[in-house]
């Protein structure tokens, strides 16, 4: 049976739902709906049926949106006569043949006799639920009724179908009622709001309609990433972050919203980064290693992708104050960024000892006008400032956007901060088709402290079984040293900073200090949608020494004249653990630049 | 009935006070509780100490710091505990993170709490939700209330789905801050505190967070059914040490 999902609307969204490899997509040029289609239709497979859905239209006007969105086919809502699906049927304007649906509404009966004069002129049937509305009514209708149809015509069921109704699904294909029933059509239930679909439930739908038991990596519409996640927040911060919930998914997208977006990504931060193939490090690992330069973006880091959609986040919400935390400074700066860039007030707290060792980062945010305060708190590290930022967030409730730096915290941040990054993923798989002719590597590399360049490395290969996950935790001086921030062999699950994840804890379930001399990678918990590949085993984890990653930092920079931040280094020390075969495609996400890191390298190889 | 029940029913209002177990030293726990009786509080709020209390300033991170500093843990804490009930009567309501109670296992340590003669818990991160679908009839098998915040900003919606899953107080966080931060009420918090009044709920109300002494007290009860003091209390305990708690009670209630 094939799928049909209607009442596309958002860009993005139908790019997402057409990775899924529905059978159908419908977009519903009924302007009295919320679903209603008003934008451009993106490059998505041939293989998709583009279904055009109309309610007593104007034929020419189907005629003119057919030829302008390039439809396969017409899905008729109204009271259309036979003669006008006959019109449609026969008309020769449209730019190919294209196929009619007629829609045929039930609740507990339906006199099939009408079916009859629509036999000869219109290629499909579809049933849906009766209601107030025209379709999308949300409910189902008693497939029994379809037990006494009388026609050979295919059909398409319809109405109200969520993943709840797998099972009654499958009892049906198994009735002799779904002889011709060629399709289901889901749309409603399947929706964060109208017109957009939420793409794990969708996928999960279709998982388990094909008997498939592929697990889900992305967030659930709980906001949990299988047992991890969530949002374990003191009452304070619940109306602040609900509000963030409730409309950061509407928010992305909005049209303006993306290309106001892609713009700044684009001509602000230097996008796309070069996804560049290592000759000389491939030769020396006998291996072909990409490398995807997001050292090249504005502030040298991937970290500005997240800090550029998070500001526009901001604005659309009112928010005239911006927080931050930052450890090394990395996150710090981005933010001080885009603050400078908007005009906002900018808040950045850093731990009191981290502001000691990182004083060129706190010169630059003091210069783009940022405040840096001091988190004196605790181990004065990144922890505390992350605890000095949620207080701040709880004393400002209402003008006040915190900047989460990683793909941690409460939902939605993750899965927020996970969206934003995906754009280095979306860009390795055409950069890759253009250079050796496949989207898919065998393996994506990144290194991981909360996890976010890695969220985005891997983004879009989540769900693609053939690619290979390798995430890097900084061992520190060894992961029995007690020196460690390697949190998938150390930590265990609990709860930081508002979401449940794997962290380094004492038996107590008190927070411990990680160390790794990477200050991005010195963090005890990880993000929640790592904790879940790790547990599920989708990503394999390493972890890397101090002394490891150094040596894996200089030899870059001696072999391919790129001097990496000392969390990419991190990645770049697999080569010298693990074995890839010869015609391996390794994409490694060069995360940072090690201007940054130039002291740590200077004492460490007294150079 | 729990005593927390009882107490409510008292007709006066209410003095509640927080600290830190562990603090000022790990042995201070069971006759700060007893002094704190004896001088005419009503409800006690013993602080489990964390490493990270997002929802807690300076003075409630200092004393949680030092307390695990001095060696306190869950385990210490529910040793120091066990005979409490011998010497003192009035609730008993331990205030906390979630991820310590998570790691001794949440059945456990409602367990254990119900064997100590605990009446409540207050877990400021324990979101409703989650208390509502996972923990609440492990609360309740143990007869243990659970006690949930509202703020300024909590929605009426929310005020009364909070309202109706809960069966004992309810904690009203005088406004949007952390521990300690503010001290006196402005116009706003007499507006929400009258707001909050006149929806009728069928928990009587507590408030907690900026209130430091007889005058703020007296502003907060005129509203709700008590009020809890905590950093205020922690701060005079930093001061003075623990001889002098019952000037300190006496400042506020007499």
């Amino acid at each position: 049976m094939k799928l049909k999902v209607c009442g596309m609307k958002y860009h993005d969204n139908i790019k997402q739902v057409a990775a899924l490899r529905p059978d159908y997509l419908g977009f519903i040029f009924f302007e009295d709906t919320p679903r209603h289609f008003d934008t451009k239709i993106p490059e998505i497979s041939e293989d998709i049926n583009k279904v055009g859905v109309f309610v007593n239209e104007d034929v020419n006007k189907i005629i003119e949106k057919v030829n302008e969105f390039k439809l396969d086919s017409i899905q008729l809502h109204g009271e259309e006569s036979p003669y006008y699906c006959s019109i449609l049927k026969s008309a020769s304007r449209f730019h190919k043949a294209i196929e009619v649906i007629k829609v045929f509404s039930i609740k507990d009966k339906f006199n099939f006799e009408v079916l009859e004069a629509y036999e000869d002129v219109c290629d499909y049937f579809l049933f849906d639920t009766k209601g107030k509305l025209p379709g999308g009514n949300g409910y189902r209708f008693n497939w029994s009724v379809l037990n006494e149809y009388p026609s050979t015509k295919p059909f398409f069921l319809s109405g109200g179908i969520g993943l709840d109704h797998v099972e009654d699904i499958k009892l049906f294909k198994k009735n002799i009622a779904s002889k011709y029933c060629c399709a289901i059509d889901v749309n409603s239930k399947f929706e964060t709001e109208p017109g957009l679909k939420n793409v794990s439930i969708l996928r999960e739908f279709i998982n388990k309609l094909n008997n498939k038991k592929t697990m889900n990596y992305n967030v659930d519409e709980k906001g949990y990433y299988g047992e991890f996640g969530g949002a374990f927040i003191p009452e304070m911060l619940y109306p602040n972050v609900e509000e963030l919930r409730q409309n950061y998914l509407k928010i992305m997208a909005e049209p303006d919203f993306q290309k106001e977006f892609d713009q700044l990504l684009k001509d602000y931060v230097g996008r796309p980064s070069p996804l560049y193939y290592a000759k000389r490090l491939s030769d020396k690992y006998n291996t072909k290693i990409y490398l995807k330069r997001e050292d090249l973006n504005h502030t040298g880091a991937h970290k500005i992708n997240n800090t550029i959609g998070q500001i526009l986040m901001a604005k659309r919400l009112g928010k005239t104050r911006i927080i931050a935390e930052t450890g090394a400074g990395q996150h710090g700066v981005a933010t001080a960024t885009v603050c400078a860039l908007m005009g906002l007030e900018c808040i950045v707290y850093m731990g009191e000892i981290d502001i000691a060792r990182q004083a060129p980062n706190v010169a630059r945010m003091k210069m783009l006008g940022a405040k840096v305060v001091p988190a004196l708190s605790g181990s004065r590290t990144l922890k505390d400032a992350t605890n000095e930022a949620i207080r701040d967030w709880i004393n400002n409730p209402v003008n006040t956007h915190y900047i989460i730096g990683s793909a941690i915290g409460p939902h939605p941040y993750p899965d927020m901060v996970t969206r934003f990054q995906a754009i280095i993923s979306e860009e390795i798989k055409w950069q890759l088709k253009e250079q050796e002719g496949r989207e898919n590597p065998d393996y994506v590399v990144a290194c991981i402290g909360g996890g976010s360049n890695a969220a985005g490395t891997y983004y879009h290969y989540l769900h693609e079984p053939d690619v290979g996950i390798i995430a890097v935790e900084a061992a520190g001086l060894g992961v029995d040293s007690g020196e460690s921030a390697a949190t998938s062999v150390l930590g265990k699950e609990g709860i930081i900073h508002g979401c449940k994840t794997l962290l380094m804890q004492t038996n107590d379930g008190q927070i411990t200090e990680p160390y790794s001399i990477s200050a991005g990678l010195d963090y005890p918990g990880v993000g929640p949608m790592h904790a879940h590949l790790s547990k599920t085993g989708r990503a394999e984890f390493m972890s890397i020494t101090d002394s490891d990653a150094m040596e894996a930092g200089l030899e870059l920079s001696k072999l391919e004249g790129i001097i990496p931040a000392i969390e990419t280094s991190h990645a770049l020390a697999i080569f010298g653990q693990r074995e890839f075969k010869k015609d391996d495609v390794v994409v490694v996400s060069l995360s940072g630049r090690g201007d940054k890191d130039l002291e740590n390298y200077i004492e460490y190889f007294k150079i | 009935m729990n005593r927390i029940n009882q107490k409510l029913q008292e007709d006066k209002k209410l003095l509640s006070i927080y600290f830190t177990a562990g603090y000022p030293n790990i042995d201070d726990t069971v006759s700060i509780i007893q002094d704190l009786e004896k001088n005419g509080v009503d409800m006690i709020e013993i602080g489990l100490p964390f490493s990270d209390p997002l929802a807690d300033g300076p003075t409630i991170q200092d004393s949680s710091t030092a307390a695990l500093k001095n060696g306190m843990t869950t385990e210490v804490l529910f040793d120091q505990l066990k005979d409490i009930r011998q010497s003192v009567s009035i609730p008993l309501i331990i205030m906390g993170y979630f991820n310590p109670m998570f790691q001794y296992g949440v059945e456990a340590f409602c367990k254990r709490c119900q064997e100590l003669g605990i009446d409540g818990l207050i877990i400021p991160d324990l979101p409703v939700d989650v208390y509502h679908k996972q923990y609440q009839s492990v609360f309740e098998k143990y007869g243990l209330i659970n006690v949930f915040l509202i703020t300024p900003q909590t929605s009426d919606e929310r005020i009364r789905y909070i309202d109706s899953i809960s069966n004992g107080f309810i904690y009203m966080v005088s406004s949007a801050s952390t521990t300690g931060a503010k001290s006196g009420f402005g116009d706003e918090q007499t507006e929400y505190f009258q707001r909050i009044a006149k929806m009728d709920l069928k928990n009587p109300q507590v408030i907690g967070f900026g209130i430091s002494n007889n005058e703020t007290f007296s502003q907060a009860t005129a509203y709700a059914k008590g009020a809890i003091i905590g950093s205020a209390f922690v701060k005079h305990v930093t001061n003075y040490g623990t001889d002098s708690i019952d000037k300190f009670v006496n400042s506020i209630i007499n």
